[in-house]
This record gives structure tokens, sequence and C-alpha cells, in this order.
């Protein structure tokens, strides 16, 4: 298990950095960190669902100006590698989906609080870069910036394996305190978490020539859908 | 007077750096110092031997700043061909902080609109759908499809914004980036619409009544109309989710 946890410690700090200090290739969304996390504790496929859910519920909360959105990639770390323990364990019914899902609220939350921390340690590091550059050493600029990464990289990989830890203890210790007949009560909720998802995106995405379009597609498609499933 | 030119290790090196612009993100400058360090091969070149005025130069990029990261390029490359003009002693060293300040407040709007409204949600919802099919299609897909747009942004803008002003203007005009908001805004409400849809197929429907399964899908288009209405009122995705975590726990304890 310790290997498990040093490849999420690494992955999850590469992914914090897409999330602000480097590149913004989008490593960091919920669907790669998910799916990564699933893979490196044992199951990929398992992540994956949990990150198809996370990928779209918080973006409606946009990065603007001094904003920090929920940090959705902590959610993911700790539901990919929680979503994967549990399905080797006592098996991802939805019930044990759905808390998951739930729980990583909590996790998106104290990254946020993380995340804002490490902004106002920044605000040092940048006003002693400044002090240094008016001292005329123009180098500062690099050193500064090398440590605002570092503190972003440190910080993403204690987040990463303080999630992971978390994601795995709630598999192993929490979920199988309740029976399946309890997990299965909880499971009455999902239904609303890929609601939510699209009701994200489509809060993103409103135009005057959007709301018919969603609705449309949406009654299309689960037409189709249950066409289907009644025909197999 | 004549200024050294800009050697071309150093505008690839200014064109590496602008990926960590927002390196060390901070409440005060912001992008400040990423803006600094991402001009500093730049102002290296022009102001070689002359260690005063680079300090100035380098003073001038460490205020406030901040934009949408893809856009930053753009400004990034006008800023190096404005400095190049003020260490010949063609411009004015006020003009590059008027420049910034001016472009930084528009491009950002018309930055976190068409990548953070429009262009990530589509990306989001083509790869979570793909990725029911498999997850690395999903993934791939997802990446490819933001990343295409954004590195092309980054790049045409960083060469736009090094040909001048002008051509600045002329890039976004080209550019359209309004329209390409509205066309991806219309994708992303598709794409979403096929999301809730399937998964409204999967989740609600349980046997083989059709009264049954369109009351389900009419539940499921007002539970998310019900969420865009809460969206709207400034209830944020973590409070619902809070809420439903409490309803669960509820659940449990009865």
């Amino acid at each position: 298990m310790v290997w498990r946890f040093l490849l999420a410690i690494l992955l999850g700090g590469v992914c914090y950095l897409d999330r602000t200090a480097a590149c913004q290739l989008m490593l960091h969304r919920p669907l790669v960190v998910a799916t990564l996390m699933g893979a490196v504790f044992g199951n990929m496929a398992a992540g994956t669902q949990v990150g198809v859910v996370l990928e779209l519920i918080y973006l409606a909360r946009l990065p603007v100006g001094a904003s920090i959105p929920p940090d959705d990639t902590g959610a993911a770390v700790f539901g990919g590698s929680a979503a994967a323990v549990a399905s080797s364990s006592i098996g991802l019914d939805a019930g044990s989906f759905t808390a998951l899902l739930l729980l990583s609220v909590i996790v998106a939350e104290v990254g946020k609080a993380a995340d804002r921390a490490v902004r106002k340690v920044n605000v040092r590091i940048a006003r002693i870069t400044a002090e240094s550059v008016d001292r005329g050493d123009i180098q500062a600029v690099e050193h500064g910036l090398l440590a605002g990464i570092t503190l972003f990289l440190v910080s993403g990989m204690v987040l990463s394996l303080a999630f992971s830890m978390a994601g795995v203890a709630v598999s192993k210790e929490l979920l199988p305190q309740f029976g399946p007949a309890s997990r299965g009560n909880f499971a009455i909720l999902l239904p609303a978490l890929p609601l939510l998802g699209a009701a994200s995106v489509y809060s993103c995405s409103r135009t005057e020539r959007t709301a018919a379009v969603f609705f449309l597609t949406m009654a299309a498609v689960f037409g189709g859908t249950v066409l289907f499933r009644w025909s197999a | 007077m004549t200024t050294p030119a800009l050697s071309k290790r150093s505008r690839n090196a200014v064109w590496i750096r602008q990926f960590l612009l927002q390196g060390c993100w901070n409440y005060e400058g912001m992008q400040n110092v990423g803006f600094a360090y991402a001009i500093l091969p730049a102002l290296r070149d022009f102001y070689a031997n002359r260690p005063e005025e680079a300090m100035k130069a380098v003073k001038r990029h460490l205020e406030f700043f901040n934009t949408q990261p893809a856009m930053g390029a753009l400004i990034l490359g006008a800023a190096v061909r404005l400095e190049e003009r003020v260490a010949a002693g063609e411009a004015d060293p006020r003009a590059i902080g008027t420049f910034k300040v001016g472009l930084m407040g528009s491009l950002g709007a018309i930055g976190d609109s068409f990548f953070w409204g429009a262009l990530r949600p589509m990306a989001s919802v083509a790869g979570a759908l793909l990725a029911l099919l498999h997850p690395l299609l999903g993934i791939a897909a997802m990446l490819l499809l933001y990343n295409g747009v954004h590195l092309s942004v980054r790049r045409r803008g960083f060469a736009a914004g090094m040909e001048g002003q002008e051509a600045v203007v002329g890039w976004l005009k080209r550019a359209a980036l309004n329209v390409r908001t509205d066309d991806r805004k219309l994708m992303a409400a598709i794409l979403a619409g096929a999301y809730a849809g399937v998964f409204t197929g999967r989740l609600f429907v349980q046997g083989q009544s059709a009264a049954y399964a369109l009351a389900s899908l009419l539940l499921a288009a007002a539970a998310v109309h019900l969420f865009v209405v809460l969206f709207r009122k400034a209830v944020s995705p973590s409070e619902i989710l809070s809420f439903l975590l409490f309803v669960g726990v509820l659940i449990l304890w009865g």
C-alpha cells in the first residue's frame, strides 16, 4: 500500500500544479484525477465512475479574479481512491457511490481553504521578491517564482496524501459500518448528483438559444436510452 | 539609441515561461511575479549592460497584474515589443503599464467567458460522456478538445502580440472569441442535455411503464431547473451537496 500512496502523492502533486501554478492543461480535472487515483488504488473504472460525476458538479464556480472555487481536484483524489478501494472490499454499490460523492464536498472545502492559505503565503514571497529587486537583484524574480511553485507543489502533495488516506480510510473503516440495506437507502439521493452536474454546465452555458436546446436534447436522449433498455 | 535585438533563445524562453504566469499567484499582486518572470529573458536582452534600467523594467512588471492565463500570452507578447521600443528610447516607459492595465481587464473578461464559461464546460461534458464508453477515450477527448484551442490561442496570441499593438487588435477581431464563445456554449448545452438524458434514463426508469418514464423525465427536468435557479440565487454546488449529505445522514439515522 505504501507505494500506492507514494504514487498518489507524485501524480496528485503534478495535477495540483496544473490547477493553478503551471500550464492549466486540464490535467487537474476530476475526470483525469479520479481515473488516475482509481488506477493507483487498483480499479481505474471505479475511479472513472466517480470522476464522470464530479467533473461537472463544480463547473458552475469559475476561477475568476480572486475567487477560489472548491477544490474539485482534491475531491477527485478522495473519491477516486475511495471508490477503487471500496470496489475491492465491500463492492461499489449505489449507496457507497453516493456516500463517497457527497463526502467529497468536505474534502473540496478543505482543499479550498488550503489553496487560500498558500496564496496568502505567496503575498509574503512576492513582497520579498519586490524588495530584492529594489536592491538591484533582478534574479530574485526567478527565485520568487520558484518558491511560489514549490509551495503549490508541496501543498498539492500533502493534500494528495491526506485526501487519498482519507478515501482509503472511509472505504475500509466507515462504509463497512453500515449494512447493505442502510447503504441502499442512501442511494435514493444518487439521481440528483448527475443532474446537479448537468445543471452546472447548463448554468455556465445559458444563453437565449441554449434553454430549449438543452431540454430537447435531454428528452431525446432520455427517450433513446429508455427505448434501448426496454428492447434489451 | 540602438537596442540589442531579442534573440530567438530569449523569445522561446518567454514563450515557455508564460505557462508559469500563475506560479506565484498571490492576493496582492496576483500574477505580478509570474509576469515579471516570463518577460525577464527579453529584458535581459534589451537592457544588457544597463543594470539600473533593467531593474526599473523588472519593477514595472512587478506591478499588479491579473488576467485569464491563456489571454496573458497576448499581453506578454505585446509587452515584449513595447519594452523593446522603450529600451530604444522610442516610447515612454509609462505606456507599458497603461497598456497592460487597459488590456488585462477586458481580455480577462473575454478569456474567462470563453475558456471557463464555454470551452471548459464543453470539453468536460464531452469527456464525461465518452468516459462512459472507455475512461481513456473520455480523458483523451477532453484534453484534446480543450488544449487544441487553448494552446492555439496562446501561440497565435503571443505571435500577434509580438507584432505590435495594432496586430493585437487585428488578431482579436479575427479570432472572434465572442462568436466562438456562443457556439461552444450551445455545444455544451447540447452535450449537457445528452448527459442528463443518459443518466436520467439509466437511474430513474425501473419498469416498462411509459407513464412512469414520462414522469421521471419531467421530475429530472424540474430538478435541473431548480438547481439552475439556485445557482442564479448564488447558492453554490457545495451548499447543495452539503444539504444532500445532511439529508443522507438523516436517512441513515431514520
